[in-house]
């Protein structure tokens, strides 16, 4: 049984994708405090790939993929 | 890793699926916390004067104007190889936020340590 997310925001970025799906996503992680955790709906077929590769390239924590759903927790430090 | 990361486009209107697709891939190297450069060359100079473009929309894409503007918001940098724009005879009054004309030692200066760079 997987442990309930509580976000601190939400985000349904719809069929967004690659370059935009990633810059929006910057800017709507840089608003939260360090620890909060973003969900967000992406739908468009890259994203499964995109997220991990994102929070890989950026140090924010992927802590549940469920496609279209990933919730990613924002890093401690500021980026 | 390297930081960097460097985008070089040669089209603007006589390419536009090229031209927006190089700021796509831009936005998501910025996006992802990249030190960016697109280096336009070429007939891609002309994006760097305000308004040439306007109009340009791919399909399945956002506005490229709307790309190029999103970049230089999010700190992205381009650099605009110097003797194209002459030749074109372009003015440099009139450049879009976040371009600077260049020669091509800046070019080289950024992909000196090591920046992979992909090209349009």
């Amino acid at each position: 049984m997987t442990a309930r997310i509580d976000p601190d925001a939400e985000w349904d970025a719809g069929d967004m994708g690659c370059g935009d799906l990633v810059l929006e996503l910057r800017h709507r992680i840089a608003r939260l405090e360090p620890g909060q955790v973003l969900k967000v709906i992406a739908l468009d077929p890259g994203a499964p790939a995109d997220m991990p590769a994102w929070c890989g390239l950026t140090g924010h924590a992927l802590v549940s993929v469920a496609p279209p759903v990933y919730f990613i927790r924002r890093k401690a430090e500021r980026s | 890793m390297a930081n960097k990361f460097c985008v070089s486009l040669t089209h603007s209107k006589d390419n536009t699926d090229k031209a927006t697709v190089a700021f796509v891939v831009a936005n998501a190297a910025v996006g992802s916390g990249k030190e960016t450069l697109v280096f336009l060359s070429v007939e891609a100079v002309r994006l760097a004067q305000k308004g040439y473009a306007d109009g340009i929309h791919e399909e399945g894409f956002a506005p490229l104007g709307e790309l190029m503007a999103n970049f230089a918001k999010a700190g992205g940098t381009m650099y605009v190889c110097s003797p194209c724009f002459k030749k074109r005879k372009l003015d440099e009054n009139s450049l879009v936020a976040g371009a600077s004309i260049v020669g091509g030692a800046k070019l080289v200066e950024f992909l000196s340590d090591g920046s992979p760079c992909v090209s349009y």
